[in-house]
């Protein structure tokens, strides 16, 4: 019965299949996981910055996760709230009030390091996840949980070669100058793009400066779209942020072009409405990956509690939409429920609404 | 009635406009222009928000919080709803009058460097925002976003709005005893309380102007970014400093030169748009704004006439056998 339970959990971890909605909600009922083993811990989650929607949907990710598991007696949260400093101060706050585990996303980088450390040299299961703070597994925490970025910017580049087999423009767009996830995603996507030296980037490269700002994506993409007669293909790694800018090519007179993106729902929303006008606008979203908590959360509570360590600790990119062939999932929209929640996530979508309707 | 600044001003427009001509044309394509003119429009009122305040010798840093603040209030209280925008535009405007009344009072009574109160309001003001959203942003109305992204006769709708406030802003502030008073006061402080001019009512006034003009720049932003973040207002706290001085009205207070702010914010957004044109990096693009605030301050304090005459007497000295 475990063993069946923890073969479950790791498809859906690679598949990023809704299967485990099922398994979430009968996961009190049933045998625990594989990764929860019979010592009795206290968990920590602490966060750089808790501030959005889809921080929000991870960090109850995480906790839902933590809650499979009888034996994590409590879970206490904290919220840099963007400030370096409290960031810092909430892991020592934690490790002072003698928690067993802790689960960290170091926005903050390599300045969260030095806490990671005494966290690890306390004796807490220090697991840092997503963002890396530099440091060696073993050394200043005991895991680091990643995911490779260049993965998503390969997916990317596999479904622009099948929608656009001539050749064409590529027009990246992604946060703050120099973001490691923009540069690792650009890697993956000139890795799959140039051979045959058939696609051409346009813009700034690595990518186009957008801070993920909304107000500064609408002006980079309309001088953009003034600046280059032909836009093959955009890719974002944000694309629910990207949804008022698109608004552009209306403006200039042109057809919105094929997408390949993250998921959101405000993003499969406005597919689905202005599809019809744009034949051009294919979409293709890989998974936000809210649930990339769920296996930091996974890895802390197998060591602290002596369960089975997942198998990987990297954490994948998933597919998630695309619109041309409906596989793995076709495009998403709920439009009864916010723009700001995020189907490819294992939480349900009515309980992440409640969330961010708060 | 042409002042220095709004000569400066004009003269920079159409320099920049012949050289986005010349140099970048894509951005004055009919696209870019459209993206363009709303955003100039929202930053122009906004920036004559902070001239009333730089008018009175102040300085308001609050900007970028109450900005925020409204828009999310625009967005978040309606939270899709047309019918509910009405409400929620009512209920921003009284936040601006509230915060307004605070800068007011700490600054007008209580006598209170503007940065520091200023800079206090904005934290203030920034707590409010994410104690009402969690920081989760929203989708604007489809009303609102037919009013900022909308065009009536070709033009973007927000323009209307910035020319007849300006018109509006203008008309009181030169052409009313009102208007001459409030300027009178942020020339001469002395004076002004020796003429028996309430001065502490009309510096309150100022922020109070100020924060409701920022939230009519709120009305149009949230209206022209689809899905606005709760930190809109950052976007305004630069640009709006740097139109005030572009546009003339010296930081120490006194007269203002309201059309010349207007057409500063209208420079700075063609600005953004003819440095993006040309293809530069962002790191460029970042220096050449800087560069703007500094060419303005640098135009209206730098003594040029005694700079020139200063060389010029001092190179015959040099020159002179000794």
């Amino acid at each position: 019965m475990t063993k069946r339970r923890g073969g479950a959990l790791a498809f859906a971890l690679l598949c990023g299949v809704v299967l485990v909605t099922a398994a979430t909600s009968s996961a009190k009922t049933t045998a625990r996981p594989s990764w929860c083993g019979p010592k009795k811990i206290s968990l920590g989650l602490t966060d750089g910055f808790g501030g959005n929607s889809w921080r929000l949907v991870t960090t109850a990710s995480a906790r839902a996760e933590a809650a499979k598991c009888p034996s994590v007696t409590s879970l206490t949260y904290a919220d840099g709230q963007g400030n370096t400093q409290k960031a810092i101060s909430d892991i020592q706050g934690m490790v002072a009030k003698g928690i067993n585990a802790l689960v960290v996303f170091p926005d903050a980088g390599k300045a969260i390091l030095p806490a990671l450390r005494s966290a690890y040299k306390a004796g807490v299961v220090t697991v840092p996840y997503r963002v890396t703070p530099g440091g060696k597994a073993g050394v200043d925490y005991n895991v680091f949980v990643d995911t490779p970025f260049a993965q998503a910017g390969e997916n990317w580049g596999r479904w622009i070669k099948k929608v656009l087999p001539n050749g064409g423009n590529v027009l990246m767009l992604s946060g703050p100058k120099g973001n490691s996830q923009g540069v690792d995603e650009n890697k993956g996507l000139h890795k799959i793009l140039d051979p045959g030296g058939k696609y051409k980037f346009i813009g700034e490269q690595p990518f186009e400066v957008t801070n993920w700002d909304p107000a500064l994506s609408q002006k980079v993409l309309s001088a953009d779209i003034a600046k280059y007669p032909k836009i093959d293909v955009i890719v974002s790694d944000f694309g629910p942020s990207l949804v008022g800018a698109l608004g552009e090519f209306k403006k200039s007179g042109r057809k919105i072009p094929a997408m390949a993106t993250s998921d959101g729902n405000v993003l499969g929303c406005y597919w689905k409405k202005n599809v019809a006008a744009n034949p051009t606008f294919k979409l293709f979203t890989v998974s936000t990956q809210n649930d990339h908590a769920r296996l930091a959360i996974d890895y802390a509570v197998a060591v602290a509690t002596g369960g089975k360590k997942p198998a990987s600790p990297h954490f994948p990119s998933l597919v998630f939409e695309d619109s041309t062939t409906g596989k793995p999932n076709p495009v998403e929209c709920r439009p009864t429920l916010p723009g700001d929640i995020y189907l490819s996530a294992q939480l349900p979508a009515a309980a992440q609404a409640k969330l961010v309707k708060k | 009635l042409l002042s220095r600044g709004l000569t400066t001003v004009l003269v920079a427009c159409v320099g920049l406009f012949v050289a986005s001509l010349l140099f970048a044309s894509s951005s004055l394509s009919k696209g870019v222009l459209l993206t363009m003119l709303p955003f100039a429009a929202a930053l122009a009122i906004a920036s004559l928000g902070q001239t009333l305040v730089v008018m009175q010798g102040g300085i308001d840093l609050s900007i970028a919080g109450g900005l925020s603040l409204y828009v999310v209030i625009l967005t978040h209280y309606p939270n899709g709803e047309n019918s509910r925008l009405l409400p929620a535009v009512g209920i921003a405007f009284l936040a601006a009058v509230g915060a307004g009344l605070l800068n007011g009072f700490l600054i007008g009574r209580m006598r209170l460097n503007p940065i520091v109160a200023t800079l206090g309001t904005n934290a203030l003001l920034y707590g409010a925002v994410f104690w009402y959203t969690g920081g989760i942003p929203r989708t604007t109305t489809a009303r609102l976003a037919s009013l900022g992204g909308g065009t009536w006769l070709g033009i973007p709708a927000p323009v209307y709005f910035a020319v007849v406030t300006t018109i509006a802003v203008t008309v009181v502030v030169k052409l009313t005893s009102v208007g001459r008073r409030f300027e009178g006061v942020g020339a001469n402080e002395t004076a002004a309380r020796t003429a028996g001019i309430r001065v502490k009512r009309h510096r309150t006034s100022a922020y109070v102007w100020a924060q409701i003009l920022y939230c009519l720049a709120a009305v149009m932003h949230a209206g022209i970014v689809n899905q606005p973040t709760s930190h809109e207002g950052d976007n305004y706290l630069l640009p709006s400093v740097a139109a005030v001085v572009l546009g003339g009205t010296s930081l120490l207070g006194g007269r203002g030169n309201l059309v010349a702010t207007a057409l500063a914010a209208l420079f700075l957004s063609q600005l953004d748009q003819f440095v993006l044109a040309l293809g530069v990096s962002y790191a460029a693009r970042q220096l050449v704004q800087a560069a703007a605030l500094a060419v303005g301050v640098a135009i209206y304090t730098v003594n040029w006439r005694g700079l020139v005459q200063r060389l010029r007497s001092r190179r015959p000295a040099s020159m002179a056998p000794t």
